[in-house]
């Protein structure tokens, strides 16, 4: 089994310190920020496969932490977690790219195939590539993959100015 | 009451509701966090195992009725949000149901929802509607001496919106007693709600259910 390396965000320090001990029991890497910021900050350092974010939080919002993260990270998948959000929330989430929008408190199991799906899904552009390619549609296959590369180039000059 | 004040009201009790729900995530995560540990210890090593594992589970399950408890009052304060919306009527009197039914229960009458497939959308003051409804099931509780059956439909005639509230059983002889407007309290604030929502409230042809009926711009 692949280990996938999750972040949680959220201001409720219980309730995430003790999410982030139950995924380690089920063999995954799971670190915790407490606000946006940290989230973004702990984000330039080492790069997770998967962000569980909270919407409501003091400080930057986890609206305003989705669009930054989708701006700056785009193979970064976001799976929103929060309690009683809107459907007008709901709406903006997944207009600004989040992969899923879940209501908490949400079973283990259920959250954790969200986080495999979502974890999947970062390769399906390359496998998109590679469709396109098979297909013969060179020109649109090259264009996933040059744009893959250029965002994998950028991640790389951002660990290197550390 | 005006405007503000209900908005205040709705303000605050979606905020406690929010906080609420964390409180419960969080034993919800404890607890779950218990039973994961317990679940790769040994029987030998943890003496009552079962008894413990037992009990995580019913914490579990109040956190869960909690849950919903939480979800549905927050739900509630969030009718305040907007004085006219679209709304779903059968989502409405879903959501109506589960408010009542504590008190239906407690009067060991069955509350029924006869909403249909059909989707009925509505643009009016869901708060008072909400009201309108839930004072005329209380009046009818209140009128009940033990058990029986309360069953609510929606339906829409061009555009008008109908809600029947049929009560079946042996504690009320006749829905006739809607007809006196000013012998209590739920029929009096019923009838002023209804003025505010632009409908008025009936009893059918053969006195066997009352109707709300409200004026939909949809």
């Amino acid at each position: 089994m692949e280990k996938i390396k999750i972040l949680l965000v959220d201001d409720e320090k219980e309730f995430v310190e003790t999410l982030s001990e139950r995924i380690r029991m089920r063999e995954h890497d799971s670190d915790v920020a407490l606000n946006g910021e940290q989230a973004l900050k702990k984000m330039d350092d080492d790069l997770p496969d998967v962000v569980v974010l909270d919407l409501k939080m003091p400080g930057m919002d986890g609206m305003e932490v989705l669009r930054r993260i989708r701006k700056a990270y785009p193979k970064v998948q976001v799976i929103m977690l929060t309690g009683h959000g809107s459907e007008k929330d709901e709406e903006e989430a997944k207009k600004l790219g989040a992969f899923e929008y879940l209501e908490k408190p949400v079973e283990i199991e259920t959250l954790m195939k969200k986080v495999k799906k979502a974890y999947k899904s970062k390769f399906e552009s390359s496998m998109m590539a590679a469709t396109f390619a098979e297909a013969g549609e060179f020109d649109t296959a090259k264009e996933i993959r040059d744009s893959d590369e250029e965002q994998d180039e950028i991640n790389k000059d951002k660990k290197k100015s550390k | 009451m005006n405007e503000k004040d209900i908005k205040f009201i709705g303000k605050i009790t979606a905020g406690v509701t929010h906080e609420l729900n964390n409180v419960l995530a969080s034993i919800r995560e404890i607890s779950g966090l218990m039973t994961d540990i317990l679940s790769i210890t040994d029987e030998k090593s943890f003496p009552r195992k079962e008894k413990f594992q037992t009990s995580l589970g019913k914490i579990q399950n109040q956190v869960q009725r909690g849950v919903k408890l939480t979800s549905q009052l927050n739900k509630f304060s969030h009718l305040t949000d907007n004085y006219k919306n679209d709304i779903d009527l059968n989502e409405l009197l879903e959501h109506l149901i589960f408010l009542t039914e504590r008190f239906a229960r407690i009067k060991n009458v069955a509350l029924q929802n006869q909403s249909i497939n059909q989707t009925i959308t509505i643009n009016t003051d869901p708060l008072r509607l909400q009201m309108a409804l839930f004072n005329c099931i209380s009046y009818l509780l209140n009128q009940t001496v033990i058990g029986g059956e309360i069953s609510i439909s929606p339906e829409k005639k061009g555009k008008e919106c109908l809600v029947s509230i049929t009560y079946k059983g042996e504690g009320i002889n006749k829905l006739s007693i809607f007809k006196d407007s000013t012998s209590s309290d739920e029929l009096l604030s019923l009838k002023s709600t209804m003025e505010n929502l632009n409908g008025v409230y009936e009893l059918d042809a053969s006195n066997t259910a009352v109707i709300i009926k409200i004026q939909s711009n949809k």
